[in-house]
C-alpha cells in the first residue's frame, strides 16, 4: 500500500475544498467583526472612564490567561447550561472573535500610543476635541502602522480555526477527520489538508510583508 | 517711549499670576503678561527658563496650577468659584484654542495629509467651513507663505523650512486672534531659518498679534514691539527691543545677551 494515494486525494478533493471554504468563511467573518470590536476595546481601554478601563483590562487578562480551545468549548458546551444555545458556527465565531480581539486591541493600543505627542498637541492647538483628533489625526496614522501586525495575527487566526473542529464546525480539519474515519487514508487526507493551508497562508504572508514595506515607505505622492 | 501702543487697544492675551509646577519643579513663578492686539512680543531667555511652558499654558497644552489667562477679554479654560478652580468643558477649552494659533519647534504637521489637507483640516472639521471655501482660503495662505505649488505634496516631501511655513499657514487658516510661535526655527538647518522668519516678519507687518519664543535675537530686535527676558520661571525684564538690546537694566539680562550675542 502506497502512502500517498492520488486517486483517494482526487476523490475526496470536493468535500475537502468545501471544508477549506468553511475555514476561509470562518476566518473572514471573524476578521471583519474583530477589526471593529478590537478597536472599540482598545479605545475603551484608553477611556477616561475608570470602570470601563477596568472592564477592558479584566477581559483582556481573562482571555490571555486561558487557552483558545477552552474558550471554544466554553462558548459551545457550557453556555447552553445557562440557557444560551448557539449553533456551532456562531459559537466558533464568538469564541474566536473574543479571543483575537483581546490580542488585537493591544496591537491597536500600541499603534495609537506610537503616535507622537506633537500630533496630539497640534490637533489640540487647532481646537480639535479629543474625539475628533482621535478620529481624524491619530487613528488614520495608527492603523497604517498596525496593518502588517494585524495581518500576521489574521494568518494565525486562519490556522487557529482548525480548533473549531471540537465544536463540530465542518471546516477542513474536521472534514478530513470524518473522511479518514471512513477510509483510513490519514497520510493522503492530512497531507492534502496541509497543502491547502499552506497554499493560503504562504501568499497571505507574502502580502503582509508587502504591506510592511508600504507602511515603512512613508507618505508620498503617487508617482505617475 | 511706551512699548504698549496707546489708544483704545485692548489686551488680546492677558496673564495674571501664572504658576506651573512639573512635579516638585517650579517652572513658572507668577507670570504677569499682557499682549495688546497687533503687538509682536518676543520672549528670550536661556533654555529651561520656562518660555515654552508659558506658551503651552496659554494654549492649555500645559495646565497651570495657579493664575488666570484671558483671551480677548474672556477668561479661558476655567472659572474660579469660591477660591476653587472649576475647569471649563472640553468643548469650551477647544473653542478657545481654536482662536489662538500655535506653531511648534518640531512642525507637527499631519504626515498622512497633503499640504492642503493639513491646512483645511481644522477649518472644515472644527469651524465647519464649507470645503470649497476652506480650499480657497487655503490656497491664499499657501501663496502667502510662498508654497502655492506644494499643495498636493505630503509633509515628508518638503524641507524643514517648507514644513514650518505650512504649519504657519495651517494655524492661520483658523483666522486666529493671536499666534504663538514656540522656537519655530530651532529645529531648522541654518540656511532654512530665513525663509520662515521672512514669513513671520510679513505676518507681523499685517498686524497679527504674535507671541514669539525665540533664539533669533535679530528677529526680536527688528520685529518685536516688545522683548521679554525670562529666567528661572520669572520675567526678569521687559522693554522695547532697543532698550533690551542696547541698555538692559538687569545684570542677568546683560549676562544672557553677552553669551548669545557672543561679545
Amino acid at each position: 500500500m502506497q502512502l500517498f494515494n492520488l486517486e483517494i486525494a482526487i476523490a475526496n478533493l470536493g468535500p475537502l475544498l468545501a471544508g477549506l471554504l468553511m475555514t476561509v468563511e470562518l476566518t473572514v467573518v471573524v476578521i471583519v467583526i474583530s477589526l471593529v470590536f478590537a478597536l472599540l476595546v482598545a479605545l475603551g481601554g484608553m477611556s477616561r472612564f475608570t470602570p470601563l478601563r477596568w472592564l477592558v483590562k479584566c477581559y483582556i487578562e481573562a482571555i490571555r490567561g486561558t487557552p483558545l480551545l477552552l474558550q471554544l468549548i466554553y462558548v459551545y458546551y457550557v453556555l447552553p447550561e445557562i440557557g444560551i444555545r448557539l449553533n456551532s458556527f456562531t459559537a466558533g465565531v464568538i469564541a474566536l472573535t473574543l479571543n483575537y480581539s483581546a490580542y488585537l486591541s493591544e496591537v491597536y493600543r500600541g499603534g495609537i500610543q506610537a503616535i507622537s505627542r506633537g500630533q496630539h498637541d497640534a490637533a489640540a492647538a487647532l481646537g480639535m476635541t479629543r474625539a475628533l483628533a482621535m478620529r481624524r489625526i491619530i487613528l488614520p496614522q495608527a492603523i497604517r502602522v498596525v496593518i502588517p501586525t494585524l495581518g500576521n495575527y489574521f494568518i494565525g487566526l486562519f490556522k487557529d480555526t482548525a480548533l473549531c473542529s471540537v465544536v463540530s464546525i465542518q471546516e477542513v480539519v474536521f472534514t478530513a477527520q470524518i473522511l479518514a474515519a471512513r477510509n483510513f487514508q490519514y497520510f493522503t487526507l492530512y497531507t492534502v489538508v496541509g497543502v491547502m493551508y499552506f497554499a493560503v497562508s504562504f501568499p497571505a504572508a507574502r502580502l503582509v510583508s508587502y504591506l510592511e514595506r508600504v507602511a515603512k515607505s512613508g507618505y508620498r505622492r503617487k508617482r505617475s | 517711549m511706551n512699548p504698549i501702543p496707546p489708544g483704545g487697544a485692548q489686551p488680546m492675551i492677558e496673564i495674571e499670576g501664572l504658576h506651573k509646577y512639573f512635579g516638585g519643579l517650579h517652572v513658572l513663578k507668577g507670570i504677569d503678561l499682557s499682549v495688546t492686539a497687533g503687538e509682536v512680543v518676543c520672549i528670550i531667555g536661556p533654555s529651561g527658563s520656562g518660555k515654552s511652558t508659558l506658551l503651552r499654558c496659554i494654549n492649555h497644552l500645559e495646565v497651570a496650577e495657579k493664575g488666570r489667562i484671558r483671551i480677548d477679554g474672556q477668561l479661558a479654560y476655567r472659572e474660579e468659584v469660591a477660591g476653587r478652580f472649576r475647569p471649563h468643558s472640553n468643548r469650551a477649552i477647544s473653542a478657545v484654542r481654536a482662536q489662538v494659533g500655535m506653531v511648534f519647534q518640531q512642525f507637527n504637521l499631519f504626515p498622512h495629509l497633503t499640504v492642503m489637507g493639513n491646512v483645511i483640516e481644522a477649518p472644515i472639521h472644527v469651524l465647519r467651513k464649507p470645503k470649497a471655501l476652506a480650499r480657497q482660503r487655503g490656497s491664499e495662505l499657501l501663496a502667502q507663505v510662498g508654497l502655492a505649488d506644494k499643495s498636493d505634496a505630503y509633509p515628508e516631501e518638503l524641507s524643514g523650512g517648507q514644513q514650518q511655513r505650512v504649519a504657519i499657514a495651517r494655524a492661520l487658516a483658523m483666522d486666529p486672534k493671536a499666534m504663538l510661535f514656540d522656537e519655530v526655527t530651532s529645529a531648522l538647518d541654518p540656511e532654512l531659518v530665513a525663509e520662515v522668519l521672512t514669513v513671520m516678519r510679513d505676518l507681523a507687518s499685517l498686524g497679527m498679534t504674535m507671541l514669539v519664543v525665540t533664539h533669533e535675537m535679530n528677529f526680536a530686535r527688528q520685529v518685536g514691539s516688545r522683548v521679554i527676558f525670562m529666567d528661572h520661571g520669572v520675567i526678569v525684564e521687559e522693554d522695547t527691543p532697543a532698550r533690551i538690546f542696547g541698555a538692559p537694566r538687569e545684570q542677568r539680562t546683560r549676562d544672557f545677551l553677552r553669551t548669545v550675542l557672543d561679545r
